[in-house]
């Protein structure tokens, strides 16, 4: 099978019975903002927003290269951003102008 | 972006601060105590053990434990021929309800990806050897099933009362990667 075939095989997030690296039991304790963004997601889903699959699906499609980057919540608020974008609940200008409110508020930049 | 995105989404009324508020409540109040009752209760209580095994959300809605609109809960429990062990293998789904939420190794790629494939090597990993005439089941778990493992009851735990069993049984054995021990103490 040449590449392009095995991308085409397997998306991204379909790591199931690959070969992988030895397991470091990290943990850490839950940020407040990581709390907020898993309690904004049960109530986008809650409020029939964006669902499990639809959350889910806004992640992979931020492909490899940002889902590499980002960490776990901070890839949940971008595909938020991007799925709400979207359906035309939020626009980027809004979110992008209240960002710089909540930046000046905070005198600091936000966590994203 | 999280503060802004919440705050827009409340002022134009697609949210409300109250909703966010309770949702972190509820959040809060889900921890790996409310799956070591059902542990604790299910080594006690035939009748119940039975009843979770079938049907493990209605068990858990019946000591009071609530669950999300249409997701379901399966209870494996671990025997002398058979251990079990849950994953997801796509993203990182996992019975909230009653451990609260998941820890970074459960998210990250290396269980993700090998659980499925060399469940004996990821458990040597957490220091938790199975004999080979024991079968290892791994469960994938999906936004609509998550698991639950009913790890076997330690040895020598017949004169202890309910809570002081729920006291011993850890999150990591009810994901099913350590055993419980008689002794509580060690790593989460």
């Amino acid at each position: 099978m040449n590449r392009s075939e095995e991308l085409l095989k397997r998306l991204p997030n379909d790591i199931g019975g690959q070969l992988g690296a030895p397991i470091r039991r990290v943990e850490h304790e839950y940020l407040p903002w990581e709390k907020r963004c898993h309690a904004l997601a049960d109530v986008l889903d809650m409020r029939k927003l964006v669902n499990t699959e639809e959350k889910r699906r806004g992640v992979e499609a931020l492909g490899a290269e940002m889902i590499g980057a980002l960490t776990y919540y901070e890839r949940w608020i971008a595909a938020f951003a991007n799925i709400l974008f979207q359906k035309g609940v939020l626009t980027p200008g809004e979110l992008a102008f209240k960002m710089e409110e909540v930046a000046e508020r905070h005198g600091k930049d936000t966590n994203i | 972006m999280e503060i802004a995105m919440r705050e827009l989404l409340i002022e134009k009324h697609f949210i409300s601060a109250g909703e966010i508020r309770r949702h972190l409540e509820v959040l809060d109040s889900r921890t790996p105590q409310l799956g070591a009752r059902l542990v604790a209760k299910a080594w006690v209580d035939p009748e119940f053990k039975a009843r979770l095994l079938r049907d493990g959300r209605g068990a858990c809605e019946e000591v009071g434990i609530s669950f999300y609109e249409n997701t379901q809960l399966t209870v494996l429990e671990n025997t002398e021929k058979v251990h079990n062990l849950i994953v997801c293998t796509l993203c990182s789904c996992y019975p909230r309800e009653v451990l609260g939420l998941p820890p970074d190794w459960y998210k990250l790629t290396p269980y993700r990806s090998r659980a499925v494939r060399e469940p004996r090597g990821v458990l040597a990993e957490f220091g938790t050897i199975i004999p080979d005439d024991v079968e290892i089941r791994v469960s994938d778990s999906t936004a609509m099933i998550r698991y639950l493992v009913l790890p076997r009851r330690p040895e020598g735990t017949e004169e202890m009362t309910e809570e002081q069993l729920a006291a011993l049984v850890t999150r990591d054995a009810m994901i099913g990667v350590v055993p419980v021990e008689r002794e509580k103490g060690g790593a989460q």
